[in-house]
């Protein structure tokens, strides 16, 4: 994890950058190349048409909540960026990359940012003879792909935080949804039975056909047979069954690849030219397959390639669903956190079955929060985000922690008054106090912050605190540097 | 002075007692003469405190009367007697003991009989119950010190029977309970899973969710060994029966008292019998249709019925129902529960502290049941936290006087 100091290398510019990949890592890779001044070209080339997307946000796509022209990212000032152009080939010996169309581009550093697919579980009945998926079944990583999803019945494979979010957003679109999960309830990597079956009871709640502890047996013509016997009928049959690194360029090439393309702490492949961010790339000091880790390497690349020191911590590892109506994060590594117990400091658990909350927390001997699950607790999820984010020690008193100062105004208040260096948006690394400064230039709505600061524009998951911050901001127009803890907070005997 | 009244007192255990002790230092006058009828060969004695017998206690330092009790004009025992029969009617007890016991009042305070699972082989010489100072009598003499001893049941007084017959015997205990955790009246899954972890190191080998399925006889017709419904087989040629307890109300039927549902006698709220001049107490009643099987209950009942018999009115609230407080009698494992440990309180919510490493036996579990509005204590469970349990009682029903962290830890630690 020490691949935030760097060695400066005045003496070997980046040169000209070649990245082969235009999802959100390439294209946040370009556009931090530019913001920290790279002086050679860029060019950003990507097979997928169209424009440049936010993957994270096709379910909103898929939900109708938004359009795909939504989606759609700025074009980044200063890089070349070519759609619909499928790299074939590396030469690293002269050091140029060709493509399907007979292209063929010098570089001085070459980045991989090829992501990854969605891996199709090996069940007999997917494909035909000739080794194509049949009709209806696709993965979902693309717009494409969401454009693949026709009819009123689908099932979804698999229920880790993709799935739980395509099933939510096709039962919101008004398709008959069911979630086939081989775990005993949804999002089992992350989650412990208590957080798990409150998600499962929400599900179902939205009207979704949960089948947990079952797995796909047989696809047949418009059916699906499972373990148990049981059958679910189909007209598209979407597999979130987890993601494979793109690594044939990589592998082809004849560069280091185990699950994903091995890199270094600065992202180095084992050719000192080939740099490899995001999903395709391995690290043991990231965890795989989230944005939040990708963004992290194309900052860190960016200021690498460019001669920056490191830019400070990066945020940590964090889930938060893209679920209406249920507030459920976690924080941490899952894993870490199984039953009660991590290998030292406390476990707090909390626990309200008839109002849905759950919280559990690994505290470490130090007081720290190491990990946490939380479930129907937005403000206590906000609050222990930036105590996590900031490793500061967790206030004594968890219960008035996890429920505010409402249900224990008897206590001293423990919510801890928010710095003006907090992280409000952790996709853009936006704080309060750039939030703040906004506004008063006259960024006074969350579209226009939005444009101003790129706040809402990753996950999507802090628009709620960013109304909040604008609604305070509106009413007392007081800077957030000298925010104040509520007032009935202080009003409680300090 | 008017002649007394007769109070006839079926059973002579701990309650039984109680209400001659209360009864006698508030009857002034002299209303009632009191005959009570016990079975046991052996005047009431601390039947709690058994377990010292193990370790060598002397029937002396179990015994309850003092003297004055002993040489009261207007108490007579007659112990090795048990009763056999109520004439409603005729206002008589029959006795083993020749003619009928008339009685103006009658208590039942029979108790409760240990519990044997209904499995070939279970009354074999060798198994043994653990109710009595005969039974304990019997274990010690049958007790080898380093050989395998087999207790079927792991709740409250199993766990405790199967430590002292470790500490105090120097046997090797295994402990076979059905339920797949310990404890399952009074704890949770992650505090029975604590303490499992506490006993093993102590030495105690334990078998959860698995019921028993037979005890084995050698040639001779003796206990050589158990088998359990997974087939597992423990060789041993001592079994102890503690697994749960049996109101003992054999005498409902002739004498044409009710049972509760789970039996016991049927008693209200007052411990009243259907008839006028009955009441019960102790393990053997069904207040309300539920039995207690512990002492603090059956001495509130004592009191209640002693007042009765001095014309205090049978009205008002009756007794409060059931607010457990257990603590598990093994050194070293501080285990408590108490109030509402299962969060069964509509609205009820639950927070729980857990410090140290899974599997190590200094890991610690706090957990607390709140109201929903997470300010009132309704319950706890507790492992390890033997400071905190005295003040989370005298907490129990009333708002949270500080931070959870404060009553379980003491100071804050920052
Ligand atoms: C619906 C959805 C929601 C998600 N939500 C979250 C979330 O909330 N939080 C989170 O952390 N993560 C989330 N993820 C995962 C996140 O999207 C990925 O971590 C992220 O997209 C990785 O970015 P990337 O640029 O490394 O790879 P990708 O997004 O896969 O982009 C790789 C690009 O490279 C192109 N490419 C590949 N090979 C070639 C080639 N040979 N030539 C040219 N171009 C090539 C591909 O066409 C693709 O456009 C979500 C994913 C999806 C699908
Ligand atoms: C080893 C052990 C440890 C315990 N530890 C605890 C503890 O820590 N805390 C706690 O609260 N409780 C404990 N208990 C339970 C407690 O001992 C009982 O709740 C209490 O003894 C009940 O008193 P009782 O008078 O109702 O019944 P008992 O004490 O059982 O007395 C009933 C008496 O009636 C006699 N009898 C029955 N039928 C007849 C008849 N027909 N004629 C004549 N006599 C009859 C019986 O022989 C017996 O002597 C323990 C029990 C045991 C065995």
């Amino acid at each position: 994890m020490n691949g935030y100091t760097q060695r400066i290398q005045p003496g070997r510019p980046a040169g000209d950058v070649v990245i082969v990949g235009g999802g959100p890592v390439g294209h946040r890779l370009a556009e931090r190349l530019h913001h920290h001044g790279h002086q050679g070209t860029v060019t950003l080339l990507d097979a997928e048409p169209g424009h440049a997307y936010h993957r994270v946000l096709l379910t909103s796509v898929l939900d109708g909540g938004l359009d795909p022209a939504d989606l759609e990212l700025p074009p980044v000032p200063g890089a070349r960026g070519r759609r619909d152009v499928r790299v074939t080939g590396v030469d690293r010996r002269r050091q140029r990359v060709g493509t399907a169309n007979g292209e063929s581009h010098r570089y001085d550093t070459l980045v991989l940012a090829t992501g990854a697919e969605p891996r199709i579980p090996a069940v007999p009945g997917m494909h035909t003879a000739s080794g194509r998926l049949i009709d209806g079944i696709t993965g979902l990583r693309s717009l494409a792909d969401c454009a693949r999803v026709r009819g009123e019945r689908v099932v979804v494979l698999g229920a880790g935080p993709l799935g739980v979010e395509t099933a939510v957003a096709l039962r919101r679109s008004g398709r008959d949804v069911s979630l086939v999960h081989p775990g005993p309830h949804p999002l089992n990597r992350w989650l412990d039975a208590t957080a798990g079956d409150l998600l499962a009871r929400h599900l179902v709640s939205l009207g979704i056909r949960v089948e947990t502890g079952r797995s796909a047996a047989r696809v047949e013509a418009g059916e699906l047979v499972l373990d148990d016997g049981g059958l679910l009928t189909w007209d598209t049959l979407v597999c979130c069954t987890g993601t494979e690194p793109r690594t044939e360029l990589a592998r082809a090439a004849g560069l280091r690849v185990r699950t994903g393309v091995l890199v270094d702490g600065e992202m180095r492949t084992s050719d000192p030219h080939v740099r490899a961010v995001g999903d395709c790339a391995e690290h043991p000091g990231w965890f795989p397959g989230l944005l939040a880790s990708g963004w992290d390497q194309a900052d860190l690349l960016a200021r690498t390639l460019t001669g920056h020191r490191s830019g400070g911590r990066r945020p940590r590892t964090v889930l938060r669903l893209r679920v209406p109506g249920l507030h459920l994060g976690v924080l941490g590594r899952p894993g870490l956190h199984r039953e009660a117990g991590a290998a030292e400091g406390d476990v707090v658990t909390f626990s309200d079955p008839s109002r849905g909350r759950y919280a559990t927390l690994a505290v470490d001997p130090a007081g720290r929060l190491s990990s946490a699950v939380l479930v129907g607790l937005p403000q206590a999820l906000a609050t222990l985000t930036q105590l996590h984010d900031a490793r500061r020690p967790l206030p004594d008193d968890r219960l008035a922690l996890l429920l505010g100062e409402t249900a224990v105004g008897r206590r001293t208040s423990v919510l801890p008054p928010q710095d003006a260096d907090t992280v409000l948006c952790r996709c853009n690394n936006v704080t309060a106090l750039t939030l703040t400064g906004a506004w008063q230039n006259g960024s006074r709505s969350l579209r226009a912050l939005a444009d101003t600061t790129r706040v809402t524009t990753g996950c999507g998951t802090c628009a709620d605190q960013i109304r909040e911050l604008c609604a305070q901001l509106a009413t007392a127009e007081k800077p957030v540097a000298r925010h104040e803890p509520p007032v009935d907070a202080r009003a409680s005997g300090r | 002075m008017t002649t007394p009244q007769r109070l006839v007192i079926i059973g002579y255990g701990m309650t039984a007692h109680r209400l001659i002790e209360d009864l006698r230092s508030r009857d002034r006058e002299g209303c009632w003469r009191i005959t009570v009828v016990g079975e046991e060969p052996r005047l009431a004695y601390n039947r709690v405190a058994l377990t010292d017998r193990l370790a060598g206690a002397t029937e002396r330092d179990l015994a309850l009367a003092g003297p004055e009790l002993l040489g009261d004009p207007l108490v007579e025992s007659r112990t090795a007697t048990r009763a056999t029969g109520i004439d409603r009617a005729s206002r008589t007890v029959l006795t083993t003991d020749g003619a009928p016991l008339p009685y103006d009042a009658l208590v039942l305070a029979t108790g409760a009989v240990a519990f044997r699972p209904p499995v070939p082989g279970a009354d074999l010489p060798g198994c043994l119950p653990y109710r009595t100072l005969a039974d304990v009598d019997a274990i010690r003499s049958a007790a080898v010190p380093g050989e395998p001893v087999v207790v079927v049941g792991g709740g409250l007084l199993g766990l405790e029977t199967a430590e002292a017959l470790r500490r105090h015997l120097g046997m090797r205990p295994y402990v076979v309970e059905a339920a797949p955790r310990l404890m399952p009246a009074q704890l949770d899954a992650p505090a029975a899973r604590l303490l499992a972890v506490r006993l093993r190191h102590a030495g105690l080998r334990l078998h959860c969710g698995v019921p028993l399925r037979c005890v084995e006889a050698d040639a001779d017709g003796r206990v050589c060994g158990v088998r359990l419904e997974d087939g597992t087989r423990i060789a041993t040629r001592l079994v102890v029966f503690s697994a749960g307890i049996r109101p003992r109300d054999d005498l409902a039927e002739p004498a044409g008292l009710a049972r509760g549902e789970r039996g016991g006698f049927l008693v209200d709220g007052h411990c009243r019998t259907p008839a006028p001049d009955i009441w019960a107490v102790g393990d053997c009643a069904a207040l309300r249709g539920r039995c207690h099987g512990t002492v603090a209950p059956g001495y509130r009942m004592a009191e209640a019925v002693a007042g009765q018999l001095l014309g205090a009115p049978a009205e008002g609230p009756g007794l409060a129902a059931d607010e457990t407080d257990t603590v598990l009698k093994v050194p070293g494992t501080e285990v408590a529960s108490v109030g509402d440990a299962h969060a069964r309180t509509p609205g009820a919510v639950e927070l729980s502290y857990t410090q140290g490493a899974q599997g190590s036996p200094e890991t610690r579990y706090a957990k607390l049941v709140l109201d929903s509005d997470a300010r009132v204590l309704l319950g706890a469970v507790l492992v390890g936290h033997g400071r905190a349990h005295p003040l989370l009682r005298s907490v129990l029903g009333r708002e949270l006087p500080s931070s959870p962290e404060h009553l379980l830890l003491g100071e804050p630690r920052r």
